[in-house]
């Protein structure tokens, strides 16, 4: 009973820790508060599962599935180019609004309300993923090559410059550096790992629908990054950690099932605010969100 | 031509609550500077408790209805004295305080759906009557009384705003904080003013919106997003213009749906804000002063 449930919360915790890291990666690195990560999430996941679900072989869907999610994330700020603070991130939650409602509407597409169900398991050269225990084997290798490649990223000259763009972008760009070109850079490589996050989650789920991707699953998202810390890709994998295990916790309250969601909801906004008032800068911060 | 008659009514009606939604949420946003996106919460409130009142333990129907925007009054207050003054105090940035309205916007729905249950409540206080026939085109009574509701709010609004001593300070602080207190304006006192009337006029939206049609938990972050769709196309900076644009907002998806399908309805409001977040982040009516 408890081994099947334990493997269960690890797979989340790897997804969740690609799309975590991710929106860190802009955040931290570029300071964008990026609110139309959700959506991105969902673009991802919805590529992965409707060319799956067409015919093309589950490794083509989901690279594919990060290439669209990185060409949408850069269609994202190269359209928001202009704005800066909070104008940008409520441009972005102005995306994951236009997304959502797409996603509702454009029914011969994406089914519309009624969501994707059936998604196959991920079949790799022949082999069908159906068991659990190596669907977390391979969610664990991705997961920590994806990890590996954000900090060598991160760890880089090119890290070093995003930083600098974060602290100063006035100063870099009197130094000569092209600092939109930057943002496109960032934005391309955190849309590919989301994207991919996206369509390890819809294989792993099996049914997605737009609600899926909408204002309570950014909450949480949101929620993990502040917690974990701005720039810190240790405070991100940490607070997922803890944050999932409580959401699955809760699961065991003596409570109806009905409710469960709320209350779930609800302690990520309180433990959201309290972070907020009391230590902004999260478990592992090193900067302001500003 | 009754058609298109149809189509503006409809636009009218539900520009009038976009608008009283988008004028509260303008003059908080005007006094004190950031996105009070959480006001979404003095909508669904104020519908709840007319709900509770009147439908659960029987309250007299026209003091239900008159003390629930009062109720929500203060809860806009509660917001900005518990969450929003302590934040500014440790001199939190814009974006701190926007991820923190949002996040008691998301902790009231549900706490609603906690106490209330997902499903529609009805009021049930208005039996269904028919409409009424004005030039080939149908109109209830209780969307008239939307319309000229609103109206009547809007131009009391615009008399405060203007004749009365505390509005011309409140437009003072909204136009220069520090010259405001030099001439010894109190500036908390009218941030706390500035809450109460905009949750109150959220709050007339509210129990409008829970008349005519019912109210869910979801109710607040729809609304919220109209009005502030609104706000935008008008010009977020001052409270006559986001009226402007909350109307603009209703006739454009009602006259939107005769050409899509009608579950595009929230799809071109959608896009209507994006695209005037990225174009015209002023809105239409640019009230910046030159310089």
């Amino acid at each position: 009973m408890i081994l099947p449930y334990l493997t269960h919360i690890l797979i989340l915790i790897g997804i969740y820790t690609i799309l975590i890291v991710s929106l860190n990666l802009a955040l931290g690195y570029s300071g964008l508060l990026n609110l139309g990560h959700v959506a991105l999430w969902g673009i991802g996941a919805y590529t992965s599962a409707l060319l799956t679900i067409h015919g093309v072989p589950f490794i083509f869907s989901f690279i594919i599935a990060g290439i669209v999610t990185a060409l949408f994330g850069l269609l994202l700020v190269f359209a928001t180019r202009r704005l800066k603070g909070d104008y940008f991130a409520l441009a972005s939650l102005g995306f994951s609004f236009v997304v959502y409602s797409l996603l509702l509407n454009l029914t011969e597409l994406t089914r519309g309300p009624l969501g994707v169900a059936g998604i196959p398991k991920p079949s790799l050269f022949g082999l069908i993923i159906k068991n659990s225990n190596y669907y977390l084997i391979f969610v664990a290798i991705i997961s920590f090559a994806s990890i590996f490649l954000i900090n060598k990223i991160v760890k880089s000259g090119f890290g070093k410059l995003l930083e600098a763009m974060r602290d100063d972008e006035i100063g870099l760009r009197v130094l000569g550096k092209d600092t939109t070109k930057l943002k496109y850079k960032v934005m391309l490589v955190s849309g590919f790992f989301t994207g991919i996050s996206g369509s390890l989650f819809a294989h792993y789920i099996g049914f997605i629908d737009p609600n899926t991707f909408y204002i309570s699953e950014l909450i949480l998202l949101i929620t993990i990054v502040i917690i974990g810390g701005i720039a810190s890709i240790k405070g991100s994998i940490i607070a997922t950690f803890i944050i999932l295990s409580l959401s699955e916790l809760i699961r065991f309250l003596p409570v109806p099932s009905s409710i469960v969601g709320p209350i779930r909801q609800i302690t990520y906004v309180i433990v959201l605010l309290l972070i907020l008032m009391f230590k902004p800068r999260g478990l592992f911060g090193r900067v302001d969100l500003e | 031509m009754s058609l298109i008659l149809q189509f503006a009514l409809n636009g009218l009606i539900a520009g009038s609550i976009y608008a009283l939604v988008a004028s509260g949420f303008s003059l908080i946003y005007n006094t004190n500077k950031f996105m009070h996106f959480a006001h979404g919460i003095s909508v669904v409130v104020s519908g709840y408790i007319l709900f509770s009142l009147f439908s659960l333990i029987n309250l007299n129907f026209y003091l239900s209805l008159f003390s629930a925007p009062i109720y929500a009054s203060f809860i806009g207050f509660l917001i900005f004295r518990v969450i929003y003054l302590p934040l500014q105090k440790r001199k939190a940035s814009n974006i701190i305080l926007l991820i923190a309205s949002i996040s008691t916007l998301i902790l009231f729905q549900n706490l609603i759906l906690l106490f209330f249950g997902a499903n529609v409540k009805d009021i049930g206080y208005l039996e269904i009557k028919q409409g009424i026939d004005f030039y080939g085109a149908t109109i209830t009574p209780m969307q008239i009384i939307i319309i000229l509701t609103s109206l009547v709010f809007f131009i009391f609004l615009y008399i405060f705003m203007n004749k009365t001593k505390l509005g011309r300070n409140m437009r003072a602080v909204s136009n220069n904080k520090e010259l405001a207190s030099v001439i010894g304006i109190n500036e908390r006192r009218i941030s706390d003013l500035s809450f109460f009337i905009g949750s109150f006029l959220g709050g007339v939206a509210g129990v409008l919106i829970a008349l005519e049609q019912n109210i869910t938990p979801n109710v607040g972050v729809f609304l919220i997003i109209k009005g502030f769709t609104g706000a935008v196309i008008g010009g977020i900076s001052s409270v006559p213009a986001s009226v402007l644009g909350s109307y603009i907002l209703g006739l454009v998806e009602n006259f939107g749906i005769a050409a899509l399908p009608s579950g595009y309805k929230d799809a071109i409001s959608f896009i209507l804000l994006f695209l005037f977040l990225l174009l015209k982040p002023e809105g239409l009516v640019s009230l910046r002063r030159k310089k």
